[in-house]
């Protein structure tokens, strides 16, 4: 055993590559992905993730589960594909309101913003890492079940016919599963960005679909322009649009169903880039404190 | 070759800033060289919203700005890569452990993963953190989180450095060990440094050359070892009447400035015998003779004014 010891650790030059600054959005994405879940957090950080992917996986895993160890049953009565998502919207929601803003206002409250500024990062390529942090989460929430029920129903023998079907039904999936994780994210980061304290980015984004349900629900009742208010309701109108794109009729009775399938998406489309450019243009006008 | 080494480290033209009608710089000019620079200037006086220039977050209104030989605001990216910054304020993510946070900021900063985990335990180790790297940022003293600061804008081995009030809310001997730092990183690692404050001590304990700003333009630029010149005159303080000693002076070819009994003339060859003389023939009794220093807080208030 040799008896050297370090005394001293000189300063060392790094002479060595470093990555292209578009190599920092990856970094920090990954970073905000790991903070939203609460890794390397307390536990008590990770109880509201965790609480959000069970509730978007569980029913998923329970068919699968069942399907593996009943074959053939009779008992597996499948729903249609679309129908999955009533129940997945309800996790989006939760992650989007009560997760999703640790992404951004802690940045702020923490100060670490301006480090983040004083990095390779700018503004909108800041803005572009977190929103592929959120969208990538809740993609994983809208598009991991819906594809574990997809090869459950392969298992099962009632999946698409065919590699072709197959091929679209996955494409029907991931188009699905893409567009809702970007509706709540883009709402979430909209509204997250107004504020440092997370709690009340929390409490507003909570407040917006309950409010935009009593008041779609409420207009369509009391006017005869009923079908076009409708639309107001976020959670109908994220509902509807994957069942557009499933091409399926949404089996709750009301009067969106009743929508032109290109105002549907028209508006969906609209709040997101509507919800994307008031990000960007709010993050402008934040002054960095330094 | 030679022009890149001896290209300023920060080289500014003209520079000129606003904010709405109000004009925060207004046609700014200095040379950066290489080693600890001070910043000096009153609240409003722009150093931030220099260092904001320098780092490339807003565009400049006029002017010429050159940091490590390339635009800031057309190169900011590329540039940051290759800048540390330690920001005034002392938030930080609690809960976040000190290693993690520095990798992260200098994985930011293009290091590969494993060399960013590597040299963030390194950097802890150099500002004398290296026990405490794993604990949550949120547990440690002040003086700890200058430390971290200072960590992660080391940690990917800067070109430049910008520290922005690195001993704000020190105690004394905290101010000490982080001042030392500051030199150490000056002097042994090799890394140029801006270094952002309104404490003259500091930046006259710890940096080479200063830029005092004032009133949107620069003040004063140049090396603090200037200031103690022999071309700074001498110092005059006589028993009697010093308004008289200066206009014998004054009659005889010195130039002379008078302050609170005490006068500043200019040097020359013949200046200590004139003065020697001049007392003795006025029959004045001689206190003070000395070369004249003029401190940092003498500029510091002559551009202020």
């Amino acid at each position: 055993m040799s008896e050297a010891r370090i005394h001293a650790r000189g300063y060392l030059a790094y002479e060595g590559p470093r990555h292209s600054p578009s190599r920092a959005m990856c970094n920090l994405a990954y970073h905000t992905v790991q903070r939203v879940l609460g890794l390397k957090r307390s536990n008590w950080q990770k109880v509201l993730p965790a609480l959000t992917l069970i509730i978007a996986f569980m029913p998923a895993i329970v068919f699968v589960g069942l399907a593996v160890l009943l074959p053939g049953s009779e008992e597996l009565e499948l729903g249609e594909s679309g129908e999955y998502y009533v129940i997945i919207v309800g996790a989006l929601y939760l992650f989007a309101a009560f997760v999703a803003p640790e992404a951004v206002c802690t940045d702020r409250r923490s100060g670490m913003l301006g480090l983040y500024m004083a990095s390779p990062l700018n503004r909108n390529t800041y803005l572009v890492s977190k929103f592929a942090a959120i969208v990538g989460v809740l993609a994983f929430m809208t598009i991991g079940p819906p594809l574990l029920m997809l090869i459950a129903y392969t298992l099962e023998g009632v999946g698409p016919d065919g590699v072709v079907d197959w091929l679209a039904e996955l494409g029907r999936l991931l188009s699905a599963g893409l567009l809702m994780a970007v509706f709540w994210g883009s709402l979430s980061i909209a509204v997250s960005c107004l504020f440092e304290r997370r709690t009340r980015a929390s409490v507003v984004i909570f407040l917006i679909p309950l409010v935009s349900t009593a008041v779609g629900d409420g207009l369509s009742e009391a006017t005869e322009f009923s079908d076009s208010y409708q639309l107001i309701n976020l959670f109908s109108l994220s509902v509807e649009t994957v069942y557009r794109i499933y091409g399926q009729v949404n089996p709750v009775e009301g009067a969106i169903v009743r929508i032109d399938t290109w105002l549907v998406f028209a508006v969906t489309s609209g709040l997101i880039v509507a919800s994307c450019w008031f990000a960007c243009w709010r993050y402008q006008q934040i002054e960095i404190e330094r | 070759m030679s022009d890149l080494i001896d290209a300023p480290v920060i080289f500014a033209e003209g520079v000129r800033k606003s904010y709405g009608t109000n004009h925060v710089l207004l046609g700014l000019d200095c040379e950066v060289g290489s080693g600890i620079t001070g910043l000096l200037g009153a609240n409003g006086a722009g150093k931030s919203t220099l260092i904001g220039l320098i780092l490339g977050l807003r565009p400049r209104h006029g002017g010429v700005l050159s940091v490590l030989g390339v635009d800031p605001h057309q190169s900011g990216p590329e540039l940051r890569l290759r800048l540390g910054y330690a920001p005034e304020h002392h938030n930080l993510p609690g809960d976040v452990q000190a290693a993690d946070l520095v990798q992260h900021v200098a994985q930011l900063h293009g290091l590969p993963k494993r060399i960013a985990t590597e040299r963030a335990s390194n950097a802890l180790w150099q500002v004398g953190l290296g026990e405490e790297r794993f604990r949550p940022i949120g547990t440690m003293s002040t003086g700890q989180r200058q430390r971290v600061k200072m960590a992660q804008a080391l940690a990917h081995d800067p070109d430049l450095l910008l520290l922005d009030e690195p001993t704000d809310g020190l105690d004394p001997v905290q101010r000490d060990a982080m001042l030392a730092l500051i030199g150490q990183v000056g002097s042994e690692f090799g890394i140029d440094i801006l270094l952002s404050s309104h404490l003259l001590e500091e930046i006259e304990r710890v940096c080479d050359s200063v830029v005092i700003l004032a009133n949107g333009v620069v003040g004063y630029s140049g090396a603090l070892d200037d200031l103690d010149s022999p071309e700074a005159g001498m110092r005059v303080e006589v028993d009697g009447d010093s308004q008289l000693l200066a206009d014998v002076l004054e009659a005889r070819g010195a130039e002379v400035s008078i302050q609170h009994n005490s006068l500043t003339v200019s040097s020359s060859a013949t200046a200590n015998d004139l003065i020697r003389d001049t007392v003795a023939e006025l029959g004045m009794g001689l206190r003070r003779l000395e070369p004249h220093r003029t401190t940092l807080e003498d500029v510091f208030i002559e551009v202020s004014k």
